[in-house]
């Protein structure tokens, strides 16, 4: 599951092409979507999977807080529980990331970790289930963003002056370490989107240098090709398997 | 040779009956399939007098198949109420806006 949320963050990549200022990430968007997996031909829904924002405040500043949950459903928590949680505390103009959190627990097995952005460093801590804690610092780029932030720094992108087949490298951190990803526009497509109806949609293909996504153009995200562009479909491929993500709800975007 | 293939498709049906009670969705699908399979190969090299069984295997597990798909398509997946993961949550937050007002605490040090 671990690798479906990896795929889910990397498919919203950072693009380096010209702001769309016309629209910022709001506060209260709430999107739910249903996580499938193949299983014996048929797509299987296994999991929820909530994007969520809210405002969080300090002494000093407000941070908009991007929250990524996936949760089981009911039937399955008996097999194989998961509870992840993945967090990103970032400016709310520039969705620049100044603190990521990820928890997950999967089937009794757990991991903690916590990445502190200061400047062109991050400093993370992990803590995994029977192991000691460990600190790792090391060098990012200038426009490296954790893999939750991305998610949301894609849709403030103007998508429309991109090409069919036009692709660009990005940078992520995952894991402790920066994961090089390229994204490429293949067009558009008319996709249902949950409460939202039918949309037409950017169709991008991702590519990550890592063992986790397999096959060419076999990893798809669909953003609405409007100004908010909400995620409504993500397809995987991966080692194991492939699966979905389709928008169900969408509200306050 | 009818024999082994009677043995298969009775063994696919038990797991194809057990997969379907179970909360497993469209993973039953895999032992219906091959046991279909498997009983109409039986039910081929079956004699007239001999193609009862096959056939009462064949009803199995084609109600077996119309389970998998009803809970597949007719009810509705939800996700339990989990307070301790809705506890989980509010510490995380907590924790992390104390670590964001460290953080400003280091960058207003450095300035």
């Amino acid at each position: 599951m671990k690798k479906i949320l990896l795929i889910t963050a990397v498919a919203f990549l950072l693009f380096s092409f010209k702001t769309d200022t016309s629209y910022g990430i709001p506060s209260g968007e709430k999107l739910v979507f249903v996580g499938s997996y193949n299983m014996s031909g048929l797509m299987t829904q296994l999991a929820q999977v909530t994007l969520s924002t809210d405002i969080v405040s300090t002494s000093k500043n407000s941070y908009l807080h991007l929250n990524c949950e996936l949760e089981t459903y009911a039937k399955w928590d008996k097999f194989f529980k998961i509870r992840d949680l993945y967090e990103s505390y970032v400016d709310p103009i520039t969705l620049k990331p100044s603190l990521y959190k990820r928890s997950i627990d999967e089937g009794g097995w757990t991991k903690k970790e916590k990445y502190v952005f200061k400047g062109n460093s991050v400093t993370s801590t992990s803590k995994r289930k029977n192991s000691p804690e460990t600190t790792k610092t090391f060098a990012i780029g200038g426009s490296t963003q954790d893999v939750v932030s991305i998610m949301y720094k894609l849709r403030t992108m103007d998508l429309s002056k991109m090409k069919t087949n036009q692709s660009q490298a990005f940078t992520v951190v995952f894991d402790e370490k920066q994961i090089p990803v390229t994204v490429k526009l293949l067009g558009t497509e008319t996709i249902s989107a949950g409460n939202l109806g039918s949309k037409n949609c950017y169709k991008l293909s991702i590519g990550a240098k890592t063992d986790v996504l397999k096959g060419k153009d076999k990893n798809l995200i669909y953003l609405t090709a409007d100004t908010k562009k909400v995620p409504v479909l993500m397809k995987f491929s991966i080692p194991v398997g492939t699966g979905q993500l389709a928008l169900t709800s969408a509200t306050g975007i | 040779m009818r024999k082994t293939f009677l043995t298969i498709a009775i063994i696919l049906t038990v797991l194809s009956v057990i997969l379907s009670a179970l909360p497993l969705d469209t993973l039953a699908l895999a032992p219906i399939g091959l046991a279909l399979v498997f009983i109409f190969i039986t039910f081929k090299k079956s004699e007239i007098d001999e193609r009862k069984v096959p056939k009462r295997l064949f009803i199995v597990v084609y109600l077996c198949a119309i389970v998998v798909l009803g809970k597949t398509f007719l009810i509705k997946d939800k996700v339990a109420v989990d307070t301790k993961f809705e506890k989980q949550k509010i510490e995380n937050k907590q924790e992390a806006k104390k670590d964001l007002e460290d953080l400003e605490s280091i960058d207003k040090d450095l300035h």
